[in-house]
C-alpha cells in the first residue's frame, strides 16, 4: 500500500465505511445498555447525510451540533462529513448570546440540539437569518410544578387559527403581557420569542408546538416565588447546567406584592383570550373519547421507570 | 363529568375551558394529550365533534416534576420529598414537536440508509471549532479534512490504537481534545468508545469498573477526582487500562505520581490546541517520559521556541512555542487580522511560553496571552470584563486567572462609581455567561494598576493578590 492511500485510511468517513464492511459487528459505541456496531453507525450516518441533503444542505454548508456525548452526536458528525458539509460542534453550556455569536459567525444553515434547548433557540432565532432548520433530539425536558407558584395554561387550537408561527408567538406574548399587567406587574416586557420578563428574570414562559393539524401553546406562569431545592434533591442536575434548568425567575407576587387567587387567574386568562381571539369560552369537561385517551396517558406518563 | 357527544355549530366560535386548579402533575401531559388525540382521531372517526379550541388552566395540589424520559429521577428521594413524578412520552412519528423544528428520529426514519459520500479535497473544511481567545467572543478555528487526517496519523504512531481498544468517552466531543483524541482516534482505528454524556467522578469510576477500558484520555481535574475516590475505596483501577493520557491543562508532578501509585496506571502528559487539532506533543509511551514536560513533538509536527522577533532560541531558553505541520489549522474563520497575527509562514504562535531541553522535550512555563483555563475550557478575561463593565455602577474592571492548587479560578477586580453588591454583579454574569465563565471571586478595589498607556497591569494585579493571600495564610498559620 502506498503512503497516500495509507494516509487516507485515517479519514473518518473512509475509516467508518471500511470498518462497517470489513468488521460489521465490531462495536463502535457503548451507550447506556446498548452496543452500537460500526455497521449500525455507518447506516445511521448515511441516514443523517440523506436527511440533511433533503433539507438542502450541500458541500461546504455549515451544520452546528450542540449535543453532549450521545450517539446522535456521532451520527451527526459523520453524516455531515459524508455530505461534504462542515461540522460546527459547540459547548452545550453556552448561553443565548454565545450561541447567537457562533451561529451567526459560522452562518450555520442547520442546528442539531437537545429538545430542552428549544425555548432558548426560539428566543434568538429571529436574529439568525442563515439558520434554516433546527433538528431536535433527546428527551431531557424538565418542568417543576409547585402548588403555590406555578399556573399552567395550555391552548389546543387548529393550526390555521394563526397560520404563521412568528405571529402566534407574537400574539401569545402580548396576551401574557396583558395578563401579568392585569395582576399589577407594570414593567413586564416581551421581546424574545416565548419569554415574558421583568428586568432580566422570567415571569412567564411558553412554547408553541405542533402535531399534524393541531397547534399547542404551553404556558407556565409564575404566580409566587418557587423554592427549587426539593426538586433538585430528586433530579440530579450537574452544577454547571443548574442555572439552565433553574433560570432566574420572578413571579407576580414578587413584582406586584400579591399572589392572584385561582379565581382571578381563571377570569383574567379567559377574558384576555376572549378579547384577543374574539370568541366565547365556556367551562366544560372532556368528552368520552378524550376520557379514554386521558386514562391511557395517565398510566403511561405516571409509570415509574 | 359532562358527557357531550354532539355539539351544534355556534354563530360565534366557542372555546371550551377545562379548569383544573388542583390537578396532578400527570395532568400536564394527559389532559392536553387526550384533547390532541381526540382532535386528530375526531377527523377520521367523526365521533365527538370538536370545539374550535380548548383552554386548559391547571395548577397542582402537590409538588411535581414533569420530566423527559432521558432525565434521571431519584424515585426514593421523590417520595421522601413528596414530589410527584410524571414522564413526557418519547416523541416520535406524529408526535408533538416545537413549531418550526424537525424531530431527529423522525428524519432518520424517513431517510434512506445508503449514501455515496461526497468527494472532498484535503483542503475542504471539515469542522469549525470555537475557542475563547483574548479578544472577547469565541473565535472559530478552521480545520480541514487534511488537518484531521494528519493528526490521526500522528497519534496512531504514538498510542498504537487497534480494534482491541476501548476508550472512555467522557471528554466532550464539542471540545478539540475529545473530538480529536477520543472520537476520531477511536473510530479511525476501529476501537470502541464508551460514551459518558455527563461527567461526575462517581459516574466515571463506575463506567470504568463496568466497561474495563484500555485507554483513558482525561483532563487533570478528572485524574485528581479519580485518585481521591480510589484512595477512599482503597482499590486501584482495572488491569485492562494500558495507558492514560492527560492534556488541556498542566498536571502537577505530585498528582501524576500519586495517581500512578493509586491506580497502577501510567499517565502520559501531552499538549495541544484547537489550532493543532489537539495533541501535537506527547510524552512517549515507551522509554523515558519526563514529569513536568509536555513531551516530544508527535510525528508530522515541528516545534520551536522563538523570541519576540520570531528568531529561534537555543535549548534551555524561554520564548514563545510555535508549531508547524499538516495538522495545523490554516487560520480563523472570518478573522483575517487575527489569522495574520497568529499564523506566520505556516508556523502557529501558540501564545504559550516555554523551552526545549537538551533531549528535545518541551516544557511550558507561562502563558503569553491572557487566557484563563478552567476545567480544560478556555475563558477570555475580556469577555467577562465586557459583561461586568456593562453595569452602570462599574467604573473599571480587570479579570485575571488565579492558581488555586491544580485549578485556575476567575477573579474580577472592580472599581465602582456607586455602591453595588457582589451578588448583583454575579447575577449579571449569570444572566449572560456560561456558568464556567462566572467569576469565582469579585474584589472591590479603589484603583487598578495602570500603565502609562492606560492598560491595566494585570501581572501586578495578580502578584499583589498573591501577596495578600500569602499574608493571610501566614497569619492564619501563626495564629
Amino acid at each position: 500500500m502506498n503512503a497516500e492511500s495509507n494516509k487516507m485510511k485515517m479519514d473518518l468517513v473512509k475509516a467508518v465505511e471500511s470498518w462497517a464492511i470489513s468488521q460489521p459487528d465490531l462495536v463502535a459505541l457503548y451507550f447506556e445498555e446498548r452496543a452500537i456496531t460500526y455497521k449500525d453507525l455507518n447506516i445511521k450516518a448515511n441516514r443523517m447525510a440523506n436527511g440533511l441533503q433533503g433539507l438542502g444542505v450541500e458541500r461546504g454548508d455549515r451544520v452546528a451540533i450542540m449535543l453532549p456525548n450521545i450517539p446522535e452526536f456521532v451520527y451527526s458528525f459523520v453524516g455531515i462529513l459524508k455530505l461534504g458539509a462542515v461540522a460546527v460542534p459547540f459547548n452545550t453550556l453556552y448561553k443565548g448570546g454565545e450561541i447567537r455569536h457562533i451561529l451567526r459567525d459560522s452562518g450555520a444553515k442547520v442546528l442539531i440540539a437537545l429538545t430542552n434547548f428549544a425555548p432558548m433557540i426560539n428566543e434568538i432565532r429571529s436574529e439568525l437569518p442563515a439558520l434554516e432548520q433546527v433538528i431536535l433530539t433527546g428527551e431531557r425536558n424538565l418542568i417543576f410544578a409547585h402548588p403555590e407558584s406555578t399556573a399552567f395554561i395550555q391552548l389546543i387550537v387548529p393550526i390555521d387559527l394563526i397560520s404563521d408561527v412568528d405571529a402566534a408567538y407574537e400574539k401569545m406574548g402580548h396576551i401574557l403581557l396583558d395578563i401579568v399587567k392585569e395582576f399589577g406587574v407594570e414593567n413586564a416586557w416581551y421581546k424574545h420569542r416565548g419569554s415574558v420578563r421583568v428586568g432580566g428574570d422570567k415571569i412567564a414562559t411558553f412554547v408553541i408546538s405542533e402535531v399534524e393539524t393541531v397547534r399547542v401553546i404551553n404556558v407556565v406562569l409564575f404566580l409566587a416565588a418557587m423554592d427549587t431545592r426539593d426538586f433538585l434533591r430528586v433530579v440530579w442536575v450537574p452544577p454547571e447546567i443548574r442555572d439552565k434548568v433553574v433560570e432566574p425567575l420572578t413571579s407576580v407576587e414578587q413584582e406586584a406584592g400579591k399572589r392572584p387567587s385561582w379565581k382571578e387567574v381563571k377570569t383574567t386568562v379567559t377574558d384576555a383570550l376572549k378579547r384577543e381571539f374574539e370568541i366565547e369560552i365556556k367551562e366544560g369537561a372532556m368528552v368520552r373519547d378524550e376520557l379514554f385517551g386521558y386514562e391511557k396517558l395517565c398510566s403511561l406518563a405516571g409509570k415509574v421507570r | 363529568m359532562k358527557w357531550k357527544i354532539f355539539s351544534r355549530k355556534k354563530r360565534k366560535d366557542e372555546w371550551r375551558l377545562i379548569y383544573n386548579p388542583e390537578g396532578k402533575i400527570v395532568d400536564l401531559v394527559a389532559l392536553p394529550g387526550a384533547v390532541i388525540e381526540g382532535r386528530l382521531a375526531g377527523r377520521y372517526l367523526m365521533s365527538s365533534s370538536v370545539t374550535k379550541g380548548t383552554v386548559i388552566i391547571s395548577g397542582v395540589s402537590q409538588k411535581g416534576i414533569l420530566a423527559g424520559v432521558d432525565v434521571a429521577v431519584d424515585h426514593k428521594a421523590a417520595s421522601e420529598n413528596s414530589v410527584e413524578i410524571a414522564y413526557q412520552p418519547r416523541s416520535g412519528r406524529a408526535s408533538l414537536r416545537p413549531a418550526e423544528t424537525i424531530n431527529f428520529e423522525e428524519m432518520m426514519l424517513e431517510a434512506k440508509s445508503d449514501f455515496d459520500p461526497v468527494l472532498r479535497d484535503p483542503d475542504d473544511l471539515a469542522c469549525i471549532l470555537y475557542t475563547s481567545g483574548t479578544t472577547g467572543l469565541p473565535k472559530g478555528v478552521r480545520l480541514t479534512v487534511e488537518n484531521f487526517v494528519s493528526e490521526q496519523q500522528a497519534t496512531e504512531q504514538a498510542l498504537d490504537v487497534t480494534t482491541e481498544d476501548k476508550i472512555i468517552g467522557v471528554l466532550p466531543f464539542f471540545h478539540v481534545f475529545g473530538l480529536s483524541n477520543v472520537f476520531h482516534l477511536a473510530l479511525v482505528h476501529g476501537a470502541s468508545i464508551v460514551l459518558i454524556p455527563q461527567y461526575s467522578p462517581g459516574n466515571l469510576l463506575k463506567t470504568i469498573t463496568k466497561h474495563l477500558p484500555t485507554l483513558m484520555v482525561l483532563i487533570p481535574t478528572m485524574f485528581g477526582h479519580l485518585q481521591v475516590l480510589l484512595e477512599r475505596r482503597k482499590k486501584g483501577l482495572p488491569d485492562s487500562i494500558r495507558v492514560c493520557v492527560s492534556g488541556a491543562a498542566p498536571l502537577p508532578r505530585e498528582t501524576i505520581e500519586i495517581f500512578e501509585r493509586a491506580s497502577g496506571c501510567k499517565v502520559l502528559e501531552g499538549y495541544g490546541l484547537t489550532e493543532t487539532v489537539s495533541a501535537c506533543c506527547l510524552n512517549p509511551i515507551e522509554g523515558i517520559s519526563k514529569p513536568g514536560s509536555i513531551g516530544l513533538p508527535l510525528s508530522g509536527f515541528e516545534m520551536k521556541v522563538v523570541d519576540e522577533n520570531g528568531k529561534k532560541l537555543p535549548s534551555g531558553e524561554v520564548g514563545e512555542i510555535t508549531v508547524r505541520g499538516d495538522a495545523v489549522s490554516r487560520g480563523y474563520y472570518n478573522l483575517e487580522g487575527q489569522t495574520r497575527q497568529s499564523f506566520i509562514d505556516g508556523w502557529f504562535l501558540t501564545g504559550d511560553m516555554g523551552y526545549r531541553d537538551q533531549d528535545g522535550f518541551f516544557f511550558i512555563t507561562d502563558r503569553k496571552k491572557e487566557i484563563i483555563i478552567k476545567g480544560g475550557l478556555n475563558i477570555s478575561p475580556r469577555e467577562v470584563e465586557d459583561v461586568l463593565s456593562q453595569h452602570q455602577a462599574v467604573k473599571d474592571v480587570a479579570v485575571i486567572g488565579r492558581k488555586k492548587g491544580e485549578r485556575e479560578e476567575i477573579v474580577a477586580f472592580v472599581t465602582t462609581k456607586k455602591e453595588i453588591s457582589k451578588k448583583e454583579l454575579t447575577g449579571l454574569c449569570r444572566s449572560v455567561l456560561s456558568n464556567f465563565k462566572i467569576p469565582d471571586e469579585i474584589c472591590f478595589v479603589d484603583v487598578l494598576p495602570m500603565s502609562i498607556t492606560g492598560k491595566v497591569l494585570k501581572k501586578e494585579l495578580a502578584e499583589d493578590y498573591q501577596d495578600e493571600r500569602r499574608i493571610e495564610q501566614d497569619e492564619n498559620g501563626s495564629g
